[in-house]
């Protein structure tokens, strides 16, 4: 486990899961889990393929319904929300960096980034390009996604994730479509924002040179969360 | 390919097969309405045609005139050729004959003499009855009937005597017996008895002429020195003029029909583009793994060519089944009233299903087209990588086409008509339809070019998608463009014809009342009213005043249908006939004709120029044209003349019609009854006269035209019923497309009203621009219709009128079904696992 000595978690709880359960149908994907995220702590998931890391961070954004548990954030409970207040409460509090990139493709990489801004009303040109500038892509504003390598898209997602200063980014394997080159230096690029805006982290991934650059690395199973790598029930 | 089709075509076939069977069935109904009244037209023109070959037999040629016949001293002359074996004079008389009930029923006699007409026309050949006495052929009082004519008068007993109208009032004839000729009702008789009963003593119709073996047929037209007025026809020209006649009105139904065609080749079009963006990923999986640009091409058209071949088949199927079914219930002209009396059997042609059926193959390949090029051109890295379409690959070309063919469509509309049918006015709609909705994606680009990035987020990302892909959207603008077009047009034009007409009734009848002698215009040379008639009407209580009219037939060019000679008492032209134009001074000394429109685009008789007008009596007289007048009811021409110079010209003073003027208040049933008494007291059977007011006449007018237009108002519903699928195909397949759009627009923050108000509030933007070009070129179409198409094809004009109301009514509703359609469409994938699409890893 690392720790960035300038920007160590504050005591402060920010995200609590308790309890969560997670089945489709007959099957059960996960149970008993629990994850408790202090504000601006940088957490690393590792799991098996299928554990359900992605649907647990869908679990936690309200992007899917749970089957027992509650998640708790900011004093919200997500889990009670109505569709809509769920939506809001992503809208202003979260931010997602996936695997592949999920840029839109008819938006420049000025309008992707501005996005969250502007479905929040609040407008921020300065703002934009001050993250754009911080992700490394200055005089790409105007470039469509097709035009862009996967490296650049991925700072653009990054961007577009912290852009609106969420309290909570939630990033699902976003190394795994990259090189080893280019994820190490888009991975730099995520913890970079993340520490400099103050904001938590949940890191999905395979990786363990990636999970090595967390505060704290879990390990999700069928039957709860664990600490530390590879751990087993 | 068979592989690919059974691996990826069959289970995608299966999978929607509601989907494959709406294509299905546009091909089936196109290739079906389109067969179908090919198929009546044949069976009909063929049927007509051999009824009218048993009436006319089998002559080398005819000697004929005008409807007065000519003096049957040419008889003798004609028997008396060496180079003639046989010639059969013939009295051909349109009249009318009581049904057992009474009422009237249009009959054809015809007086021969059986002895030389029996080799030329064996169908007119008397079959006597069982006990008929054998000389009963020549009595004077013995009729034949065929069975047209035995039905309609209610299947008269054989020795049963029938009521006959002649010129002196009815007659008693005896059935003896029947022909065997088909069409029409027809009654044979002796040329005697003929001649006799109904005034042609002395005179012809025809003789029918077969040469000698060798004879030189012009030869022996040139020996006979024929008199002025009498001509030598070909026995085929009845039945070819019934075909030119009625040409006009098939090939705008065959138009209309094929019109059909081209919005099943849309749905086509439409449910390909949805499948092959269902596919994309499958196909560029494929094309990753090998598969070529040019074989994903091959695969949907294939695949269309599939669809147009089992609808094809089916629309066969459907269509004979269709056409046997109009030909039983509404006979061969569904209601044109081109095939008078004819009843025709269905005739299959296996060469006209072969052009149809190719047809509508070739209809579901055009219509597959584009999705197949869509489906050459995907970018597979691109595509596995959800990153959109890729843009068409000859964007510059669609440029350049569209206004190349706007321009082109112009130009044809001001040519000619061609063979008397307005074909370059149809290539140049077909054009226009095609150029407007190629324009689209330039006129989009253009309106989108202009327009700034917007801040709100949602038009944001409608604005945006639109600029960068905006192909895919102009499907849909394409659909509501060829839809709406084809709507505004039809409305306009229908609305257009039927005020025309509603002003034109207004001029031509201006009495309150109208007394007629004959039920048909035909059998106005027999059945005529009294002339003095006139002056005992407008002695009756309540009448102020009575104008009388007289209707002949005459025929100025053989090949054409006979024109109407209209004669009645003109003191104000300009009030009395719906002009076109002003009228020209009449020079001293001629004699005034006003002509119907037709009169000029059929034999050019413009006014201020001077035509040669055939008599019934077959004199001609010079007259001078001084207006043109617009004719609603005769559609191959009508002359106008004073009633004084007509009667001045001809000798003729016999009258069919009148027309009444009443005082207010005046007791209608009154007025009849008493003008019955006096037609009675002048000879004529006050009893038969049929009575009609100008409100009847109207609304029978308008109800008929409304008939006859009702198709057009199926075609509309049809249409729009396509155009929408072809949003919601459109909608679907973006939608789809976007499922992964929408999946991170949820992770975002966007509820999923929300997300479903971007679609749907670009499925309003797109179908108003839609519904705006459609309307825009719905106009441009209904211009050609109204002022090129009508007079092409049935020689008459009329003025456009925009009925606004309507046109904003049509529009709306389909901004509104577009715009509910895109929203439902959305809806399916906007659902709670909208964004799980984001971990879709095509």
């Amino acid at each position: 486990m690392q720790r960035d000595a300038l920007n160590a978690p504050t005591s402060r709880s920010l995200l609590d899961v308790q309890q969560l359960g997670k089945r489709y149908g007959d099957v059960p994907v996960f149970a008993n889990v629990d994850l408790h995220l202090a504000e601006g702590e940088f957490v690393a998931i590792l799991g098996e393929s299928g554990v359900g890391k992605s649907t647990l961070l869908n679990c936690i954004a309200g992007l899917d319904t749970v089957d027992a548990g509650r998640v708790q954030m900011a004093g919200t409970t997500i889990t009670d929300l109505p569709e809509a207040g769920q939506a809001l409460f992503r809208r202003a509090h979260l931010g997602f960096v996936f695997q592949a990139f999920h840029v839109l493709p008819h938006l420049s990489v000025a309008h992707n980034v501005a996005l969250p801004l502007l479905l929040l009303g609040r407008p921020d040109p300065a703002r934009v390009q001050q993250v754009i500038d911080a992700v490394g892509l200055n005089g790409l504003e105007a470039r469509l996604p097709q035009t862009l390598s996967g490296g650049q898209m991925q700072r653009v997602a990054i961007a577009r994730a912290i852009v609106h200063r969420p309290q909570l980014i939630l990033a699902d394997e976003p190394t795994g479509n990259l090189d080893p080159t280019t994820a190490a230096r888009v991975l730099d690029v995520l913890v970079a924002q993340v520490r400099e805006q103050g904001a938590a982290c949940v890191l999905v991934t395979h990786s363990r040179a990636a999970a090595a650059r967390a505060d704290r690395v879990l390990t999700l199973t069928a039957t709860g969360m664990f600490e530390g790598e590879g751990a087993t029930q | 390919m068979i592989a690919l089709l059974r691996e990826l075509s069959w289970p995608e076939l299966r999978h929607h097969p509601w989907r494959s069977a709406a294509a299905l069935l546009a091909v089936m109904l196109g290739v079906a309405l389109a067969f179908s009244v090919q198929l009546i037209n044949q069976s009909a023109l063929s049927e007509f045609s051999s009824a009218v070959r048993s009436v006319n037999g089998d002559p080398d040629f005819e000697l004929r005139a005008q409807r007065g016949g000519f003096d049957e001293a040419l008889y003798e002359r004609v028997a008396a050729q060496p180079q003639i074996a046989l010639a059969s004079p013939v009295v051909d008389v349109e009249t009318q004959a009581l049904n057992a009930q009474g009422q009237r029923v249009p009959l054809r006699v015809l007086g021969l003499d059986a002895l030389v007409a029996a080799p030329l026309s064996p169908a007119l050949l008397p079959q006597l009855r069982k006990d008929a006495d054998r000389f009963a052929l020549f009595d004077p009082q013995a009729v034949f009937l065929n069975s047209a004519a035995r039905q309609k008068l209610g299947e008269p007993a054989d020795g049963a005597l029938l009521r006959v109208q002649t010129p002196l009032g009815f007659t008693e004839l005896r059935v003896q017996g029947s022909v065997a000729a088909g069409g029409a009702p027809l009654a044979v008789m002796d040329i005697a008895g003929a001649q006799a009963a109904f005034g042609w003593l002395g005179r012809l119709s025809r003789i029918d002429v077969r040469l000698q073996p060798g004879a030189d047929r012009d030869a022996v037209v040139k020996s006979l020195a024929l008199p002025e007025g009498v001509r030598a026809a070909l026995p085929d020209e009845a039945a070819q003029r019934v075909s030119n006649l009625s040409r006009a009105y098939r090939v705008n139904l065959t138009v209309l029909a094929l019109v059909a065609m081209f919005t099943g080749a849309f749905l086509v079009f439409s449910i390909l583009s949805l499948s092959v963006a269902k596919r994309q990923p499958q196909l560029a999986l494929l094309g990753v793994l090998g598969m070529t640009a040019r074989q994903r091409l091959k695969l949907v058209l294939l695949e269309s060519a599939l669809l147009g071949f089992v609808g094809s088949v089916l629309g066969l199927a459907l269509g004979t089944a269709l056409a046997a079914l109009a030909l039983r219930l509404l006979a061969g002209d569904l209601g044109g009233g081109y095939f008078p009396g004819v009843t025709p059997t269905l005739q299959f042609s296996a060469a006209a299903a072969a052009v149809y059926g190719s047809l509508g193959v070739v209809a579901a390949v055009v219509g597959g087209w584009v999705p197949a090029r869509a489906a050459q051109r995907l970018a597979p890295a691109q595509a596995l990588k959800g990153l959109g379409d890729t843009a068409p690959a000859h964007p510059a070309l669609m440029r350049w086409l569209g206004p190349l063919m706007l321009v082109v469509s112009v130009l044809l509309a001001l040519l000619p008509p061609v063979f008397d049918l307005p074909l370059a006015a149809y290539v140049s709609v077909a054009l226009l339809l095609l150029g407007g909705i190629a324009c689209v994606p330039a006129g989009v680009g253009l309106l989108l070019g202009w327009l700034r990035p917007p801040s709100n987020p949602l038009a944001l990302l409608a604005v945006e998608r639109a600029r960068h892909q905006r192909h895919t959207a102009t499907i849909a603008v394409a659909g509501v463009v060829a839809a709406l077009s084809l709507s505004v047009a039809l409305t306009v034009m229908v609305a257009s014809f039927r005020e025309s007409v509603t002003q034109w009734l207004d001029t031509v009848l201006p009495a309150d009342l109208y007394a007629r002698a004959a039920s048909s215009t035909s059998a106005g040379d027999v059945v005529s009213l009294p002339p003095a008639l006139v002056g005992d009407a407008a002695g009756i209580s309540g009448v102020l005043r009575v104008e009388a009219q007289r209707v002949v037939q005459v025929s100025i060019d053989p090949r054409r249908a006979a024109v109407f000679v209209v004669a009645r008492p003109l003191p104000d032209p300009a009030k009395a006939l719906p002009l076109v134009g002003d009228l020209v001074p009449l020079p001293a000394g001629e004699t005034a004709a006003y002509v119907s429109e037709a009169m000029v685009s059929l034999y050019g008789a413009a006014p201020g120029s001077r035509f040669e007008l055939p008599l019934p009596d077959g004199r001609t007289i010079r007259v001078f044209v001084r207006g043109v007048w617009r004719d609603y009811a005769r559609q191959f021409g009508a002359v106008a003349l004073a009633a004084a110079d007509y009667q001045r010209v001809s000798g003729d003073v016999r009258i069919n019609d009148l027309a009444l003027w009443l005082q207010p208040g005046a007791n209608l049933p009154g007025v009849q009854q008493a003008l019955r008494e006096r037609a009675s007291a002048r000879g004529f059977d006050g009893a038969l006269l049929e009575f009609a007011s100008v409100a009847e006449i109207r609304s029978t007018s308008l109800r008929i035209f409304d008939r006859s237009f009702a198709v057009t108002y199926w075609l509309q519903a049809v249409a729009i019923a396509i155009g929408l699928f072809g949003i919601a195909a459109s909608f679907s397949a973006q939608v789809l497309a976007r499922r992964k759009e929408f999946g991170l627009l949820a992770h975002l923050g966007l509820t999923r009203t929300q997300v479903l108000t971007v679609v749907a509030v670009e499925g309003a933007v797109w179908t108003a621009t839609g519904a705006l070009l459609g309307l825009a070129l719905g106009l441009a179409v209904s211009v050609v219709l109204v002022h090129v198409v009508n007079p092409q094809s049935f020689n008459w004009t009329m003025d456009l009128l925009l009925p606004w109301g309507r046109l904003a009514l049509l529009c709306g509703a389909v901004m509104a079904a577009g715009t509910v359609t895109a929203w439902l469409s959305a809806r399916s994938a906007a659902g709670r696992q909208m964004a799980l699409a984001v971990k879709e890893d095509w």
